[in-house]
């Protein structure tokens, strides 16, 4: 696990549509040290897509730079693993498959991948399902291997971008919290894009508001962990940052 | 009498699933009676339209005396020839075509323009470079089997969603492993439909390429017979065209389906 360093990014294009210059990142600086999880909140817009696709090097910056570990980001490599919102899985692979896929790219023998691939797969509770392929899946569990797959291939940074958007609420709640336990368990570092405040705040140790591609404003999550969300449903201070970050957003 | 018949349907059924065969072949048995009966009411002279009895009679002799076989084995190994090379260069066109922008830029225009000259339009002149013979047929079947194959892995290959792409390289995958875990598996599908297309244009080309230039296969045993003046062969071969695509699309091509798109969820059953 390493550090994430952005200093004064931006990212301008040209919209075909509009005819004029869009700037969706200016000037943007966030230091993530290693093992931290950063949640970035922001109405829609604001830019955090944005933001995550260029750390995840699917989209070049025109401005400033990216730092994972100390190495500038030039394009997609698998020190940066990504959980995108529609899943992404492959569907002509198994889920052992999908999940040993990582390491399969970096030239690990079958054995010693499938073993890998077992393990996340019990972590998260889909030993049972390491024969069948993503669509015989539901949305909650084709996410579970969304999220092992990258966490198997051992990245430096994990970028999640609104990953349990289109699952429904309670099996949302039920990955927040597996994805709390596996982070108290492998401590990666995580950037979690999210327009769901609760969500933010239950899942980071900070979180940071966005607004119009800039840097609103970071709070500090010091809830006690592990977390869970009977215990937080009804805590005053989880509902007290959750008030202050909702209204934080609700302003930009 | 419902319940009866209904017992007799859900036996059917049962049958079927049992042996899949069985439910190929009963389709078809009305309409061979219907034949049956039109012939023996003598509505038309024996020479005009020959029996069920008459055709199978003449598909014994044929593969007595080895024609038929012989034929057969003609027609079939050019279908193989001619779809071996259409999936040799139309996958790997399909595939640049659909990658890459320039490429797609500088060839669909051409590949759209000699689509539409047909098979057929190609015979006059392809009789003038090569003569009556082999090459004349496969480059025939091979222009046929090809477009279909082409156009349609170049839609294979763009309808693959971005993320798929961009979720492969944040694992790790290089160029080159893209094509093979991403490129070429997502676009299977695609592919597998265009072979179908393909093989059946191919197919017809074929069998119309041997009437006009063939000196053996299946085409040429038709056309042959019309000038022999034999309807029970015409007929004979008429029916052994359909029987052999029910083959290759039921036994080959249907299978790859089910165990690819169908299975991964990317076609429906």
């Amino acid at each position: 696990m390493k550090s994430l360093t952005i200093r004064n990014l931006s990212k301008t294009y040209f919209d075909v549509h509009a005819g004029a210059n869009v700037t969706a990142v200016r000037d943007l600086s966030l230091e993530v040290p290693a093992g931290e999880f950063v949640s970035i909140v922001g109405p829609s817009g604001c830019g955090k897509t944005t933001l995550l696709n260029m750390i995840a090097g699917f989209i070049p910056h025109t401005g400033g730079e990216i730092l994972v570990g100390g190495h500038p980001v030039k394009g997609p490599g698998p020190d940066r693993g990504v959980v995108f919102q529609s899943f992404a899985l492959f569907p002509w692979r198994t889920v052992l498959d999908n999940v040993a896929f990582g390491p399969k790219m970096r030239g690990v023998g079958r054995a010693e991948r499938e073993k890998i691939a077992h393990e996340y797969l019990a972590l998260a509770k889909l030993s049972a399902a390491a024969g069948r392929y993503p669509n015989e899946l539901s949305g909650g569990m084709q996410q579970r291997v969304g999220v092992v797959r990258a966490l198997a291939n051992d990245p430096d940074v994990l970028l999640m971008d609104e990953p349990f958007a289109s699952v429904d609420a309670q099996t949302r709640m039920t990955l927040q919290e597996e994805l709390t336990r596996i982070w108290e368990q492998k401590r990666p570092t995580v950037i979690f894009i999210t327009h769901d405040v609760p969500e933010a705040v239950f899942l980071g140790n900070r979180v940071v508001a966005l607004s119009k591609g800039r840097v609103l404003e970071e709070i500090a999550v010091d809830l006690p962990r592990p977390r869970v969300w009977d215990d937080l449903n009804e805590d005053d201070r989880f509902k007290a940052l959750s008030g202050r970050v909702l209204q934080l957003v609700r302003s930009a | 009498m419902t319940p009866l018949l209904l017992r007799a349907w859900s036996r059917y059924l049962r049958l079927t699933t049992q042996w899949p065969s069985i439910g190929t072949i009963v389709p078809f048995i009305p309409l061979i009676v219907a034949w049956w009966i039109v012939t023996e009411m003598r509505a038309f002279p024996p020479a005009f339209l020959p029996g069920p009895a008459e055709v199978v009679r003449s598909f014994g002799s044929l593969v007595y005396t080895g024609v038929l076989p012989e034929y057969l084995q003609d027609s079939l190994v050019r279908l193989a020839i001619g779809s071996f090379w259409g999936i040799a260069l139309g996958v790997p066109l399909g595939i640049l075509v659909g990658l890459s922008q320039p490429a797609h830029k500088a060839l669909w225009p051409v590949l759209l323009f000699f689509q539409a000259i047909g098979d057929i339009a190609w015979l006059p002149i392809l009789v003038i470079w090569f003569g009556y013979g082999l090459t004349t047929m496969t480059v025939i079947i091979v222009y046929t089997v090809i477009f279909p194959v082409v156009l349609n892995t170049v839609l294979g290959v763009r309808s693959i969603p971005v993320n798929m792409h961009r979720a492969a390289q944040s694992l790790g995958a290089s160029r080159t492993r893209m094509l093979w875990e991403v490129v070429l598996p997502g676009a299977l599908p695609n592919i597998m439909t265009g072979l179908r297309n393909g093989l059946g244009y191919g197919w017809r080309a074929l069998i119309a390429t041997e009437i006009i230039v063939g000196t053996s296969g299946i085409g040429f045993l038709m056309f042959d017979a019309r000038r022999a003046g034999s309807v029970v062969e015409i007929l004979l071969g008429m029916i052994i065209l359909g029987s052999l695509w029910y083959i290759v699309d039921s036994w080959i091509l249907a299978p790859i389906e089910r165990a690819t798109g169908q299975r991964w969820g990317l076609v429906t059953k």
